[in-house]
């Protein structure tokens, strides 16, 4: 116990200049998520989440209570933060490497259509035990969803991202310093989240709403770990039409509409498991730790079950966020074409987090055109597909136009599809290309380090570390440049890519 | 056989009676390596969270006032709140939040019409030190922190921690390298000074000199970012809060004070611009500037009305708008003297 202490205590560096910046990994309205390494404790791997306190108009309360949550929650299946402190106008948040990746991002790039029934269970359980933590110390997550639950390279899965998390004992407080009220109700009301995964009474957040508002998300997180995206996810995320429809429809009925025309075979445990969260009174819907004992999480696997069937020939994180960010260029590109439908659509949209959903939204309207099997040979349209995960690079074709209008979406996409094969081969080979490039850029970057360890040593010596310094500022500054040049080009290609593609239409 | 008495309803006041025995328990010893000790650690966690959820409710229950009131009652009857802040340390982390809770609660817990919790730290103010003093270690600070905000809720409380030497401590606590600590002890610092006004503008005029010279050079002109924009932000309430008027009317009479916002003015930092600027129109609205404000407004009029022809906020704002009006005309009407 004493020892189990001892090693919590384990101080990581409060300075920046002890972490090195491998790679972005994750990017929202207000922060970037980066891989980076941490020097003094043996280059060990971590995850820093940097805010963006300049952009973060709302108050720096919120960010307080954020850092403040993680710093004092300890769950296994919860990520923790080693540290926080702040660099210029950025709070870092440093915090445990998980080197999966979120469910939504393996969903997007390897399982499009869902996950296969035991692993969903595995990571439905996992996710639970947090929630029934979180819960019992009187916290509320308020935006659980596939985009914020994590995995390690073991299959451990944690529930990250307390950006929205809520507590009923603080919030009471701070409300409390002008209506001094005792906190009895234990409800909140400020509206919290992201659309689709929102429970009815968030939406309707003058009732009030508590942890089951929580059980609602978690149900639409098993549908989405299931299917591959959230329910009514072809639809904008504008919160007045979600109102509408989820007081109207009946997700418990979801499940048997949608597996029928799927062909997707699900346990009747499981249906009526999501069935229970999904009811549309809250105080129906069992407690966290109540829904832990029903017999869908009963023959539960272990973590090594995901290993195998989740994460093997996975891409990596950085890959697969390179490979989002690549969409967002050809997506910037089409935007050009369809500002106008797309500003009056997007004003709408909570624009935190909207890369949670966004891409989901897009592999919903492909699917029929993308099958994951192996096509067969004679059709050219279907070779690219099967190319490693870089689907994804032609899945952009329909981005903007999936988020501003589903109808458009749908006919550009057949066209580009069906008539023009050579767009998407162009853009497989663009995407070869650079990392190829990249590839040969982090080599270079890597024999660079060992020959300065080697010269140099590891001798603290100021003269020394300061050219050490100077050297790796510039890589650092050639690193940039290359991506610049890097980022232009396919910039350039993918638009080339979308012109022909325009011509050929007209 | 056990089992069998087990089900046997406790009192609050008697689970207040085990928890305070368990408490000094582990206030004598230390030693971790006593076998039944671990044993008792956890049946005094239990206690901690079971007086919680009388405090709290659970999720089956609303609390009960009467048994909210007895337990407060037993509480405070002894030097219970004593032993465990002191015994805080020896608690796991999940005992920890559930005491930090618990504490937080019964500050607002009243008995026959009392809030003997108040009562009870005014005999024994000194606990404010420990608490306070909880800043400069990094495992406690949040637990201490989260308690001490919950005790300056009351105003005698709030008087004693403003007039002691803490004060001064807490410019140095709110730069902690520790983003979460610092952060706290911000809040802290904010609560002391904007929560009971008589009391607030009392302490600042009886330490005006000191507190705004601390103010000045650890704060606004402070390298770190957040610390400026925290300072300029609680500033502004500060000075336009309407009980410290006097504060206020001293404060915009310091060329001094005027050269710091307007540096913080120039900022490339939109959020410290805005919020310097609701300082700044203080200086400018004030009817009877010392000669030596006019005359720096006035040498510095057209970079000033520069800066405000294209100063606006990310929204509208159309308060704000309207203040920037009304200081332009000041500053545009201003003779030189």
């Amino acid at each position: 116990m004493a020892e189990q202490e001892e090693s919590r205590k384990v101080q990581y560096p409060l300075n920046s200049k002890d972490y090195e910046i491998i790679d972005e990994i994750g990017r929202g309205a207000s922060a970037i998520v980066y891989k980076a390494l941490c020097i003094p404790m043996n280059f060990s791997e971590v995850a820093i989440k940097s805010i963006n306190l300049e952009k973060s108009k709302a108050d720096l309360d919120n960010i307080r209570r954020e850092t403040k949550t993680v710093s004092l929650l300890s769950h296994p299946n919860i990520l923790k933060a080693h540290c926080c402190f702040t660099v210029d106008r950025r709070v870092w948040v440093v915090m445990p490497f998980m080197s999966a990746g979120s469910l939504q991002s393996i969903i997007t790039s390897s399982f499009p259509n869902g996950l296969p029934e035991p692993c969903i269970a595995i990571i439905l359980k996992e996710t639970l035990c947090a929630l029934s933590y979180l819960h019992d110390q009187g916290h509320l997550h308020r935006d659980v969803k596939a985009g914020n639950i994590l995995m390690d390279s073991n299959g451990s899965v944690k529930l990250a991202d307390f950006g929205v998390s809520a507590s009923i004992y603080e919030s009471s407080s701070s409300s409390a310093s002008s209506a001094g009220s005792s906190s009895s109700s234990l409800m909140l009301t400020d509206v919290a989240g992201t659309p689709y995964w929102m429970a009815p009474e968030v939406i309707h957040s003058h009732t009030g709403y508590s942890f089951k508002a929580d059980i609602w998300s978690f149900g639409i997180t098993a549908l989405e770990l299931a299917h591959g995206r959230p329910p009514l996810s072809h639809l904008p995320p504008s919160k007045s039409l979600l109102m509408k429809i989820t007081t109207r429809f009946r997700f418990s009925d979801y499940e048997k509409s949608n597996v029928d025309s799927k062909k997707k075979k699900f346990t009747k445990s499981f249906k009526e498991m999501v069935g229970l969260c999904l009811d549309q009174d809250p105080s129906k819907r069992p407690p966290a730790d109540k829904l832990l004992k029903h017999s869908f999480f009963k023959y539960c696997k272990g973590p090594d079950f995901l290993v195998k069937n989740v994460l093997q020939g996975l891409p990596s994180v950085e890959q697969r966020f390179m490979m989002s960010k690549l969409r967002k260029v050809v997506s910037m590109v089409k935007n050009d074409e369809e500002k106008d439908e797309e500003d009056s659509l997007e004003e709408n949209i909570k624009r935190r987090r909207i890369s949670g959903w966004n891409f989901n939204v897009e592999d919903f309207e492909l699917n029929p055109v993308f099958p994951t099997e192996k096509g067969n040979d004679e059709n050219p349209e279907k070779k690219h597909v099967t190319f490693g995960g870089e689907t994804v690079i032609s899945d952009k074709e329909g981005d903007s136009d999936a988020a501003s209008n589903t109808s458009i979406s749908g006919q550009v996409l057949d066209v580009s599809i069906e008539s023009k094969p050579a767009a998407s081969v162009n853009a497989e080979n663009m995407l070869n290309r650079l990392f190829v490039l990249r590839k040969s850029l982090d080599d270079q970057r890597n024999m660079l380090t060992d020959v300065i360890s080697t010269v140099f040593g590891k001798r603290p010596n100021p003269e020394i570390i300061s050219r050490e310094d100077q050297l790796l500022q510039i890589i650092e500054k050639l690193r940039n440049d290359l991506e610049a040049v890097k980022k232009k080009n396919s910039e350039l290609e993918l638009e080339i890519e979308f012109l022909k593609l325009q011509s050929t239409n007209e | 056989m056990k089992a069998l008495f087990k089900s046997k309803p406790k009192t609050p006041a008697d689970l207040v009676r085990q928890t305070r025995d368990l408490l000094m328990y582990a206030d004598r010893t230390s030693d971790t390596r006593e076998t039944k000790r671990e044993e008792k650690m956890v049946e005094l966690s239990k206690l901690i969270r079971e007086l919680k959820s009388i405090l709290y409710g659970n999720s089956e229950a609303e609390p009960v006032a009467e048994a909210c009131a007895q337990l407060t009652q037993e509480f405070f009857r002894e030097n219970t709140l004593r032993l465990l802040i002191n015994c805080l340390p020896k608690l796991n982390l999940e005992a920890r939040k559930d005491a930090t809770q618990v504490v937080a609660n019964l500050q607002r817990q009243q008995v026959h019409s009392r809030l003997i919790a108040c009562d009870y730290l005014e005999a024994n103010i000194d606990l404010m030190n420990t608490l306070i003093n909880g800043y400069e270690n990094t495992e406690m600070a949040l637990h201490y922190g989260a308690m001490l905000r919950e005790c300056i809720r009351h105003q005698s409380v709030a008087r004693y921690v403003l007039e002691s030497e803490h004060m001064k401590k807490f410019f140095d606590y709110i730069q902690l390298p520790n983003f979460d600590i610092a952060a706290d002890a911000a809040a802290t610092f904010k609560e002391l000074l904007t929560r009971h006004k008589s009391t607030v503008a009392e302490f600042l005029s009886k330490n005006y000199d000191w507190f705004f010279a601390e103010y000045n050079t650890k704060l606004l002109e402070s390298t770190n970012y957040i610390t400026r924009r925290q300072a300029v932000k609680l500033l502004g309430d500060i000075l336009l809060d309407r009980s410290n008027s006097a504060i206020m009317t001293r404060y915009v009479s310091s060329r001094d004070n005027l050269r710091i916002l307007m540096n913080l003015l120039r900022e490339s930092s939109k959020s410290i611009q805005i919020e310097a600027f609701h300082v700044f129109k203080l200086f400018a609205a004030n009817q009877n500037k010392p000669p030596d404000i006019v005359s720096i407004l006035v040498a510095n009029r057209s970079k000033l009305l520069r800066l405000f022809a294209d100063f606006k906020t990310d929204k509208e704002d159309e308060q704000f708008e309207a203040d920037k009006a009304q200081v332009v005309k000041e500053i545009a009407a201003l003779e030189p003297n």
